[in-house]
């Protein structure tokens, strides 16, 4: 157990001389590496971090624009709604109106056809009664129409008290006009004028026109008065009847 | 029996004798030195590193860790120091189980020197951290009467550092060559392990304890002035 000093004093400076190398060549490198290393995990977890925080930011963002669409198309949606409602009203009220107008322009079209159906049904039943009525008159008592118009339409002149009408006729110098449907025989006139001249004015001047207006009938016209005896009473009855007949087949239909 | 290897020569160049203390601290020296610079050289900071860089750096932080333990303070300045302690007396014992080495931590010689080393750096790392006055104050603390008695402690316990390397060391080297000339073949093969254990132990033993007397010297200030901060912070 001795101590050698020189061998003391050489490993003295053989161990700081060591120190010296392994801290150039070990301790520093592998302490700067490691440093590294964590200044690089650190660098990169910040990055991650920003990254994350960022991620964060898109997804808040992004939910917020999914918020904002589902808005925008709930807006959207109920505009639609509403603008569907409002012309789906709009809609059905021009349809209304039109039905209304085509109803009234039917309708029109229907009265208008009626009126035209009921005028030719007026003036074929007159025709065909006149017909019938001359052929009846002349079959069974050997009278013309003409004659029986003529007849019937005497009894009224006589049946008429108006004293006004006949003053005012005595009075007058125009003709009275005795307008018929059909052409009166000379005999027919002749019995006409007298009973004028007996039944409202003596020597008034008696003219005869014709008109088929009248149908079947005859019509005195003379100071702004007018006398008549026509079909068109018994016509009116028959249309008053079809009418009705119409109306029953319409409400059954 | 040759006990020391200060006194076995292994080239004399007139005056100037090698002894295998000496040589075989050099070859330590080489082997620590190149096997850290072959490392070292292809170090990489990425996440992928090779098994020896790993080692290495398990081992500095290992050591790094425990200064820290047990010094309560950076590692920075300490680690050159004492982890090359370590390193050079773990490797001159783990060498041990090869065949005509000698291990240098066997000499008195050796010992004496990281001894020395560490008698001398106690000092030095106290005055450079707490300055030269207030350091020195420190032996004259509780009382002047205890200068002495400090002063002896510190060369004591230099001394004890010494020997306990010395002789754990040395006497494992012996008690293997007793052995072998008495029962070859088992029996100092188990020994032999055990030395390696031992040897291991004695390395941690010496640098811990380099450090906690380091620590005691730098230390010991910080903790008397954190104390009165703390009683002051209180009475506040």
């Amino acid at each position: 157990m001795t101590i050698d000093w020189i061998t003391v004093s050489a490993q003295i400076i053989n161990f700081l001389f060591l120190v010296w190398l392994l801290k150039h060549f070990l301790y520093q490198p592998v302490i700067r590496t490691i440093e590294r290393r964590e200044q690089h995990i650190a660098d990169r977890l910040t990055v991650a971090q920003e990254r994350e925080r960022l991620a964060e930011e898109k997804a808040h963002n992004h939910q917020h624009k999914v918020e904002e669409l589902e808005r925008t198309r709930e807006q959207f949606f109920t505009k639609a709604k509403h603008d569907a409602e409002k012309t789906k009203r709009q809609m059905l009220d021009e349809a209304r109106d039109e039905v209304t107008v085509t109803r009234k322009h039917w309708q029109r079209q229907t009265i208008q056809e009626k009126e035209e159906f009921l005028r030719n049904l007026q003036r074929q039943a007159a025709d065909i009664i006149q017909v019938i009525a001359r052929k009846t008159l002349a079959d069974l008592a050997n009278a013309g129409l003409e004659e029986q118009i003529a007849h019937c339409f005497i009894q009224r002149l006589k049946a008429l008290n108006d004293k006004d009408f006949r003053k005012a006729l005595r009075q007058s110098s125009a003709p009275v006009i005795i307008v018929s449907a059909f052409e009166l025989s000379a005999a027919t006139r002749g019995r006409l004028t007298r009973a004028v001249h007996e039944h409202l004015a003596e020597g008034v001047e008696v003219e005869y026109d014709e008109s088929p207006q009248l149908v079947c009938g005859i019509e005195l016209t003379a100071e702004g008065r007018r006398l008549s005896w026509n079909s068109d009473d018994y016509l009116e009855q028959l249309n008053d009847r079809v009418e009705e007949v119409l109306a029953s087949a319409r409400a059954t239909g | 029996m040759t006990i020391s290897p200060d006194s076995i020569t292994l080239f004399k160049w007139g005056a100037l004798h090698l002894n295998a203390t000496i040589v075989f601290t050099w070859l330590v020296m080489a082997l620590l030195t190149l096997i850290s610079w072959l490392i070292t050289r292809r170090l990489t900071t990425g996440t992928r590193i090779s098994r020896w860089q790993n080692l290495l750096e398990v081992l500095v932080v290992g050591m790094r860790d425990q200064i820290r333990e047990v010094s309560h303070q950076e590692p920075g300045q300490y680690l050159p120091f004492v982890g090359t302690l370590f390193l050079f007396i773990a490797i001159a014992n783990l060498l041990n189980i090869v065949p005509g080495y000698i291990a240098p931590t066997g000499s008195l010689s050796t010992t004496t020197a990281l001894a020395i080393c560490v008698f001398v750096a106690v000092p030095l790392f106290g005055i450079a951290y707490e300055g030269p006055l207030a350091y020195f104050k420190h032996y004259l603390k509780p009382t002047v009467l205890m200068l002495p008695f400090n002063i002896i402690g510190e060369i004591s316990r230099t001394i004890a550092l010494a020997v306990r390397l010395y002789g754990n060391i040395m006497s494992g080297t012996v008690i293997v060559a007793i052995l072998l000339s008495l029962t070859p073949y088992f029996f100092p093969v188990v020994m032999q392990l055990l030395g390696l254990l031992t040897g291991m132990i004695q390395a941690y033993i010496f640098a811990v304890l380099a450090m906690v007397y380091i620590a005691s010297a730098t230390s010991a200030r910080s903790r008397i002035d954190k104390g009165k901060n703390q009683h002051e912070t209180r009475s506040d």
